[in-house]
């Protein structure tokens, strides 16, 4: 009933619309006037109308009620509810069903009711009991033949059939024996009304109106004397031009749903926006100011310094994290004692070698290469001060300094678990057990131990408490405190690990306070005492990467694009310096030639890296010919990856429609593979074949063409999911559901992943009213394998 | 009828969902490298997702398809496809089924079911399936009817419907423009923007002209051999971009004959625009005709068969004029007169008798002029008296020619 409520309000708020329009004046005539008036043909559009002459307030209103419509990929049902009984309509059917024998007089009445009351078309579909009307004169037209031109003029104009279905309907009634109310007689009636109608000349439509001069339409081109145009399906160009004279419509765009090609407004149209509603979600973060003394004995190894602590000051617990950053190796670290002597340095990097000379050297070497960064004007001359104990560090300004500290101190949760809570039972969400950040080592061995096993959400508290340890903890953002190679690499997981999870908001305040990874606290040389010799920077690339990508998640791609346009001229610096004999820094070296190839090795595909994320920004802002450049300079650092990468390009020119250039790059991809002659290639020659005729609208030879890698290579996942897919668009639902169950009981483990279920849950709410069960069952099958970091959202339960 | 349960369960459950073009999945890559604290840890956890690309899983756009996640947008000229099924909910065999889908616009009502025929039977926990597809002709409020009627174990005949409305939208604005040229050539400008919400790749955009007319598209250029758009490499239009495409029309030789005479408005052609979106997602267009009004040219109509396009200063050089009388059955008797203005200097006799000129016909001058100053020159000063009526028409800025010194070298 709400819904049929709906309906009527929506009604109310088009008819004054409607009646606006020219064409809708005669509707304010009287019905039984209206009954005998027969309109012509070209009679327009009452939707059409309602976009051009309406009140701006008026649209909006329409089309936020639709929008609400369309948030669901299933076709929600406008009026009608499930029930048929809920509604009017179905009331009156069944009722015609039932009392077939009614009394000529009762009938009648209804029918006037109906045909009284409501005088639109858009009221004929959506009013209940104007359907119940409009399916009348339907049934009628079988029987008598002369009624034929009533039905006729009912199906191109609903309002103008008034008096005629009325007595139609009179008639109805008095057929004998339930005749009329046969289902399957009106069924056919349906068809022979249908027939008729289609039989019919086809009004065009008019979309654009020549003149200029309404209001609404934009005055951009009146000066220069271009002129609007109508447009019109082709298939209508039979039909008379005549065009009817409707005022110029101004199409509200109504706010694209579909996120990773169609929306343009959202920038930040990554697949998990539509999973994870975690993303949005903001934290409350719980003060939590003993988070340091709850810290297990067995931390130590991070022990450093608190924040009160000048940084400079060589400590023993200073040593103890330096030495297990010399070592390099962070999981070598793990076995070596905590020793509070001030040269354990040395011993952790002699520990288990058998040249320990050689291996100094050559970690030194390695140290070098990866940690070297050119650091801006500022910080360079702040660190050349340092060096030179031209000032201590305690002058240095508050603003020069990074002093990290997390923002919100517990976000564990188990997301699998709530729902179980709530559908399956405390019972069943009693057997599901994850490993939880207390549950497991407090070291970066627990920590690993996290993140393979897919709880990064329990791996971000771990971070925490470690950071916390460090003095980084909840509440200690802005106070000064010092960094390690160690802790920066914590905050590196913990970020990582954050924006894995989709909650780039949380990343964004933890990495605030990091501004540009350029402060001098963050390199070696700022403390010479605990990193003698060391230089470089502490902060690891790939969070560097990281920091630039973060802000195109956040909606911010132009950021994106200048942090790593920043990098990038960093690492083609650094790689000019290579080549012309210096140090990665500019400095004058004496790299052996081999150190100076693998740095430049390293070097050259950590600019590919930068280049391949610059490309996937591109995409991400739909800037597509840019980001298909761009793809094109990543094939230069990853040569291995072109076959790969020109079939992205094919990809990206198949999502924008463009498929003559998409099929180019596939043929590209296939004299590519020639060479390699492989498994692989032949499967991504295949997947592009089948890509291609999905853009040629031909799911029959994509699904033969997917179903073909599978032969080859039964446990594809991609093409197991994909052939499902092109099964349902053949209308083949049963058949695809069984193809998705099967992938996922073959290998739960591997095939268990979101955009997988999201297809499967969309297909178990298509088959039947029950896809709640089938749902359940998934989300056991989810809760036995999977980890804290699984997104619940493709399941669709909530 | 009040009576009813207020719920009464059907055995059959129907639904409809809209089968837009599935999209490609995206993950968020996040790499570390080896000597980062997680190792390799990151690297593989990417391997593992089976929805990166296999070798290359730092590249976003995986291969993975997902079902449409909404009903998005539907334009005019797309084609509507829609998931139609009905299944058996209940434990009891359903008879007698039919399913009829139904689309209703504001203009008519079309049978959208593949078949109209009656399935015998639909067992427990089956389906009845169909897809059906439907080529949006209007733009507006549209609702899809689907019915549904069957008959229970106990010979009960049971019927329900259900609603689903969408609105279809406008895909593309276009304004067009014409220029007359000097001759009969006819210029048409074509804007045409994409007011949709996603990038649009234009496959064709074609003017399709009336019989009267042949088209030049001048919309790519020759380039060593090879035909490149003017458009460059960017062959898609981005939400809200305009793009502007162009074309010439020439009347066709039996028309053109009687072009002089062409008057008032005449339908120059239509547009037909076919584009593609997402995975090839077809939509297609066409103006109405358009029309143009000829320009008009009063009784007496001069146009320029020949001129050259650069001369030299203070030297003689010719041009061809066309007259034609474009009055409907006056005969005319015209004589020339040409006046020198501050630049152009006409050569020959002025006041010249042309004879006379039959209604719908022309005859050719061969004009010799010079120009006394350099520059851009517009060529004006032409008169033609019909003695008969004693009416003089005035011809100036007829065309324009750029003077420039002897000295410098005239090509061609």
């Amino acid at each position: 009933m709400e819904n049929a409520k709906d309906g009527d309000h929506s009604v109310t708020e088009e008819s004054p619309a409607a009646q606006a329009g020219a064409e809708s004046i005669a509707k304010q005539a009287p019905p039984e006037q209206q009954a005998q008036l027969l309109y012509p043909e070209e009679t327009i559009d009452l939707g059409g109308d309602e976009f051009g002459s309406e009140e701006n307030e008026t649209v909006s209103e329409d089309s936020n009620h639709f929008a609400d419509k369309l948030n669901e990929h299933m076709m929600e049902s406008v009026l009608i509810s499930d029930s048929p009984n809920n509604s009017e309509d179905d009331v009156g059917d069944l009722g015609c069903l039932q009392d077939v024998v009614e009394p000529v007089e009762g009938s009648t009445d209804h029918r006037l009711d109906s045909n009284t009351t409501e005088k639109e078309e858009v009221d004929a579909l959506s009013n209940d009991s104007e359907t119940d009307g409009d399916d009348t004169p339907r049934d009628v037209s079988d029987m008598t033949p002369d009624s034929r031109a009533s039905l006729k003029e009912d199906s191109m104009r609903e309002d103008v059939k008034g008096r005629s279905s009325l007595g139609n309907a009179g008639a109805e009634e008095l057929m004998p024996g339930g005749e009329s109310a046969d289902p399957e007689e009106q069924g056919s009636d349906l068809s022979s009304s249908q027939s008729s109608s289609r039989d019919e000349p086809v009004p065009v439509c008019t979309i654009f109106s020549q003149s200029n001069s309404a209001p609404s339409q934009p005055h951009l081109f009146l000066h220069d004397g271009f002129e609007s145009q109508m447009v019109k399906s082709p298939s209508f160009s039979s039909a008379s031009e005549t065009s009817a004279k409707t005022p110029p419509q101004v199409v509200q765009p109504s706010p694209s749903l579909s996120k990773f090609f169609g929306d343009t407004i959202n920038a930040n149209s990554l697949a998990s926006d539509f999973f994870d509603s975690f993303t949005t979600s903001t934290f409350i973060s719980v003060s939590n100011p003993n988070a340091g003394s709850s810290v297990p004995e067995k931390l130590s190894s991070l022990t450093a310094p608190t924040g009160e602590e000048s940084p400079d000051s060589a400590d023993p617990s200073y040593s103890a994290g330096m030495a297990r950053s010399e070592s390099g190796v962070s999981t070598a670290s793990l076995e070596i004692p905590e020793s509070p002597k001030p040269f354990s340095q040395i011993q952790t990097v002699f520990a288990g070698s058998d040249d320990p000379f050689a291996t100094a050297l050559s970690m030194s070497e390695m140290d070098r290469r990866n940690d070297a960064w050119i650091p801006s004007q500022g910080t360079r001359d702040v660190l050349i001060s340092v060096a030179t104990q031209q000032c201590s560090t305690v002058f240095i300004d508050k603003e020069n300094l990074t002093m990290p500290g997390l923002k919100f101190d517990n976000i564990q949760g188990d997301a699998v678990k709530d729902l179980m809570l709530r559908f399956l039972g405390e019972k069943a969400a009693a057997k599901r057990q994850v490993l939880n950040a207390s549950s497991v080592e407090q070291s970066f061995l627990g920590l690993k131990q996290l993140i393979s096993c897919r709880n990064w959400r329990a791996a971000v508290d771990l971070c925490g408490r470690l950071l916390t340890a460090h003095g980084q903890g909840y509440g200690k953002s802005g106070l000064p405190t010092s960094h390690t190679a160690d802790s920066l690499q914590l905050w590196f997981v913990r970020l990582a690990l954050l924006v894995k999870l989709g909650l780039f908001q949380n990343a964004e305040v933890e990495f605030e306070p990091f501004k540009s990874l350029d402060q001098p606290d963050l390199y070696y040389e700022y403390y010479p005492h605990v990193y003698p010799g060391r230089r470089g920077s502490m902060v690891p690339f790939s969070m560097r990467i990281l920091h630039a990508e973060l802000q195109q998640y956040l909606g911010h791609p132009q950021e994106s694009l200048d942090r790593l346009h920043r990098v990038k001229t960093v690492c083609s610096k650094i790689l000019a310096n290579l080549e012309q004999g210096l140090a990665e820094d500019g400095g004058s070296s004496s790299v052996t030639p081999e150190s100076r190839q693998a740095s430049i090795q390293l070097w050259r595909s950590r600019l590919g890296r930068v280049l391949y994320s610059m490309a996937n920004c591109l995409l991400l802002m739909k800037d597509y010919v840019l980001a298909v450049d761009a793809y094109r300079a990543v094939i230069r650092y990853y040569p291995e990856q072109e076959p790969q990468l020109l079939s992205g390009i094919g990809r990206i020119l198949l999502q924008i429609g463009d498929i003559k250039t998409a099929e180019k790059y596939f043929q590209d991809v296939e004299k590519v593979t020639q060479k390699l002659d492989g498994l692989q290639g032949k499967i991504m020659v295949l997947m592009n074949r089948a890509f291609l005729h999905l853009g040629q609208n031909d799911f029959a030879e994509a699904h033969r063409f997917f179903t073909e890698i599978l032969r080859i290579e039964p446990t594809n996942a991609v093409a197991n999911n994909n052939t499902a897919v092109c099964l349902l668009y053949l209308g083949k639902l049963k058949d695809s559901l069984r193809q998705l169950e099967a992938m996922v009981q073959q290998d739960p483990r591997h095939y268990l992943h979101e955009s997988v279920l999201f297809n499967l849950t969309t297909m178990y709410e298509l088959e039947s009213s029950r896809s709640m069960q089938k749902k359940q069952s998934l989300l056991e099958a989810v809760a036995g394998k999977e980890g804290d970091s699984f997104n619940t959202q493709c399941l669709k339960l909530a | 009828m009040e009576v009813n349960p207020p719920k009464q369960e059907h055995l059959l459950a129907l639904k409809v969902m809209r089968l837009t073009k599935p999209t490609l999945f995206t993950n968020i890559p996040v790499t570390c490298e080896e000597k980062d604290l997680p190792g390799d840890l990151f690297n593989q956890l990417m391997r593992d997702d089976p929805s990166t690309v296999h070798g290359a899983e730092i590249l976003m756009l995986g291969e993975m398809l997902t079902l449409p996640q909404n009903f998005g947008n539907i334009f005019l000229g797309e084609t509507f496809s829609s998931y139609i099924s009905v299944h058996n909910d209940s434990n009891q065999v359903v008879k007698d089924i039919l399913v009829k889908a139904d689309l209703q616009t504001s203009s008519q009502r079309l049978n959208l079911s593949a078949s109209n025929a009656a399935v015998a039977e639909l067992k427990p926990d089956c389906c009845i399936d169909d897809v059906i597809h439907h080529e949006v002709k209007e733009i507006g409020t549209h609702i899809l009817v689907c019915a549904v009627s069957y008959t229970t174990q106990g010979g009960e005949k049971m019927y329900f419907r259900k609603f689903f409305k969408f609105q279809v939208l406008k895909p593309l604005d276009v304004k067009t423009k014409f220029y007359n040229a000097e001759t009969d050539e006819v210029f048409l400008e074509a804007q045409i923007q994409n007011i949709t919400t996603s990038p649009m790749f234009m496959e064709k955009v074609s003017l399709e002209p009336s019989i009267m007319y042949n088209v030049t598209e001048l919309n790519s250029v020759n380039q060593a051999g090879e035909c490149v758009s003017t458009f460059g490499s960017r062959a898609y239009l981005q939400p809200m971009d305009t793009r502007q495409y162009l074309y010439c029309l020439k009347p066709k030789k039996e028309f053109a004959e009687k072009a002089g005479i062409i008057k008032g408005v005449t339908v120059i052609g239509k547009l037909d625009i076919v584009w593609k979106t997402n995975l090839g997602e077809r939509g297609r267009l066409q103006t109405s005709q358009l029309q143009r009004m000829a320009p008009g040219y009063g009784d007496v109509r001069l146009s320029l068969e020949a001129i050259p396009d650069t001369v030299n200063l203070e030297e003689p050089f010719h041009i061809t004029c066309k007259i034609t009388n474009c009055s409907s059955e006056r005969t005319m008797d015209l004589v020339l007169e040409m006046c020198n203005t501050n630049s152009i200097h006409w050569c020959g006799i002025s006041g010249r008798q042309l004879g006379k000129l039959h209604p719908s016909s022309s005859l050719c001058l061969a004009l010799t002029l010079l120009s006394s100053v350099q520059g851009l020159q517009s060529v004006s000063g032409l008169r033609l008296t019909d003695t008969f009526l004693k009416r003089t028409y005035e011809y100036d800025d007829i065309a324009q020619v750029c003077v420039v010194s002897s000295a410098v070298k005239v090509e061609s």
